[in-house]
This record gives C-alpha cells, structure tokens and sequence, in this order.
C-alpha cells in the first residue's frame, strides 16, 4: 500500500500518464486529483488570460499568455516551442505576404497584357501586307493642271496639280453652301496638291476629272458634281470624294 | 532574436513604413502594382531583346543589311 501511494505521489507530482499505476482506485484517485485541479484553473478565468497589449496604432505589440504549463501544475503540458516561433516583428511578416501578393499581381499583370497583345498583334497586317499598300508617285511628273491617276489597294487615287486659280477658286466656295462642308485647307495638306480617293461616294463609281458643273469631277452614274477640291456640291453623293492618308518626301508621294 | 524584441528592430520599422505607404489602402496598392507591371514589362522587354540580339549577333537582319541594301 505504501508503495502505491508512494507512486500515485509521484505521478501526481509528475502528472504523467506513463508512469501512473494501473490500478483503479489510482486511476480514480489520479482522476479526482485531476479533476480538482482543473476546476481549480477554471474557477479563474481572469483577465491575464490573454491580454494583448496594445500600441497607439491598434497593433498588438505583445501578448501575455498565462502559462499554462507552469500554472496548471502540470496537468496539462504545453511545450513552449521557442524553435518555432518566429523571430519577425509584426509589420515585418504583414509587409513581406503583401510584397508577396504584390509581385504576384505584377506578374499576373504583365503576363495578361502580353498575351493579349501578341494575340492581337497576330491579327493585324504583317508587314509585307503594309509595303505592298503603300504607293510611291513622282511628283514632279505631273505638271501643273493636269491629272493622274493610280491605283492603291485596289482603288483610283486622284492626283491633281492645281494652278493658282483653281486654288483661289476652292477657297472662295463660302462653306454654307456646301451639302459637306469642309474647308480646302482641310482636304489638302498642300494647296497645289489635291490628292483623293476616286470613288464616288455616293455608289462607288469612278468620276470623271475636269468635268461636270463645277470644274472637278463627275460622277456618270447618277449625276454627281464635285468642285475643285472634290468636294460634293451637287447630285445623290452625300459626301465629299475622300481624302487617303498621304505625306510628301521631298518630290515624291506616298 | 526574442520574438517579443522584433518588433523594435529597424527591419520592422522599415516594413512599418512600407506598409503604411504602400500597402494599406487597396487603391494605392493596385496602382503601384500596374505601374509596377508597367516598369517591369518596360525593362524585361529591354533585356530579353538585348540577350537575344547578342546571340544572334551577325545573323539577323539589321546586322548584315549594309553587305545588301544599297541605299
């Protein structure tokens, strides 16, 4: 009997299951020890259980923990883990998971924006398909007053070399009157150069140059009559001829 | 280092001001992060182009355009 309550003393003072007696009056008077103590650390669930200390921020910058390995006389037996807890401030943990989320997003985006824009890069012209639409004219061949005519992605560019009255006289239209009003300034980018797009935009009929009512051209298919500067002063076209995108090197066009 | 001395060292003080500027409010953080893909996409561009045309060096086009095209 000593024995046993010599043991029972000990495993209650080591409060180990691995050296308690596997008697059942030892189990139970393990149990009722146990029990007693527990209620005893549950009868004072104080504030110092948990209480974060708080900086002016709102940021907790400390906790103290009761420690329950000390203070529950050893029922319980929590580890401390100092190996594993991490030894970063808070602010320094917070900023690296966003700096983490950050980089992530930046790669994200850079990746979604080229994929997109090889993709549409795949859809626009290449570039043999670019030099094929573009077309040279020498200029200096076409004297003054007179037309030519070439061909640029499959349609007729007029090209006019207008003497000076022809210009006075594209600049003297007051713009009220036109059914499109657009001034000459803005239809050609040199005044002696009227370069357009010979369709008529009415059907898409080729005009014809220096005819019709107004000196420029006419449209034979429905009676279309454009001025000097090509603009649609009379007929079933409501726009005036178009105007391509064009610059000037020196003498030549493109 | 104790952990509870971590928050005291100049690393935190540092993170601290990182995220007060950067990271705490959602609008300024997108923005950084699409001006950031931004930069990078400008830089990365810059490199790989540079990387490839140095071990393609004497076989593109734009290296031997002067033994061809005569203007």
């Amino acid at each position: 009997m000593s024995s046993i309550t010599t043991k029972l003393a000990t495993a209650t003072v080591n409060r180990t299951l691995f050296n308690a007696p596997y008697s059942s009056v030892a189990i139970k008077q393990l149990f009722e020890v146990s029990n007693s103590y527990r209620s005893e650390i549950n009868v004072i669930p104080s504030a110092a259980w948990a209480a974060a200390q708080r900086g002016p921020d709102g940021l907790v910058t400390a906790k103290t923990f009761m420690n329950a390995a000390v203070n529950s006389s050893k029922s319980v037996i929590v580890p401390d883990a100092p190996k594993y807890k991490k030894d970063s401030g808070t602010y320094t943990s917070r900023s690296f998971a966003y700096l983490m989320v950050g980089a992530t997003g930046v790669m994200t985006a850079s990746a979604t924006k080229v994929s997109v824009t090889d993709f549409l890069t795949n859809l626009s012209a290449s570039a043999d398909v670019l030099a094929m639409a573009k077309a040279e004219v020498d200029l200096s061949k076409v004297p003054e007053g007179k037309n030519i005519t070439i061909k640029w992605r499959g349609k007729p560019i007029f090209i006019r070399h207008r003497t000076a009255d022809e210009i006075a006289e594209a600049n003297s239209v007051k713009l009220t009157d036109l059914k499109d009003p657009q001034s000459d300034a803005e239809r050609a980018r040199k005044p002696e150069w009227l370069i357009m797009i010979g369709v008529c935009t009415h059907l898409g009929c080729v005009p014809i140059g220096e005819a019709g009512d107004f000196g420029g051209w006419y449209c034979p298919c429905h009676g279309s009559h454009y001025d000097i500067s090509g603009r649609i002063r009379k007929g079933p076209a409501p726009l005036n001829l178009e105007v391509p995108q064009y610059e000037f090197e020196g003498d030549t066009l493109i | 280092m104790p952990s509870h001395l971590a928050n005291y060292s100049s690393l935190n003080r540092y993170s601290r001001t990182l995220y007060q500027t950067l990271f705490k409010r959602n609008t300024v953080f997108l923005v950084g992060i699409f001006t950031t893909a931004f930069v990078f996409e400008m830089g990365f561009d810059t490199a790989s182009d540079r990387l490839w045309d140095h071990l393609n060096k004497g076989k593109q086009w734009k290296d031997i355009k002067d033994k061809y095209a005569s203007s």
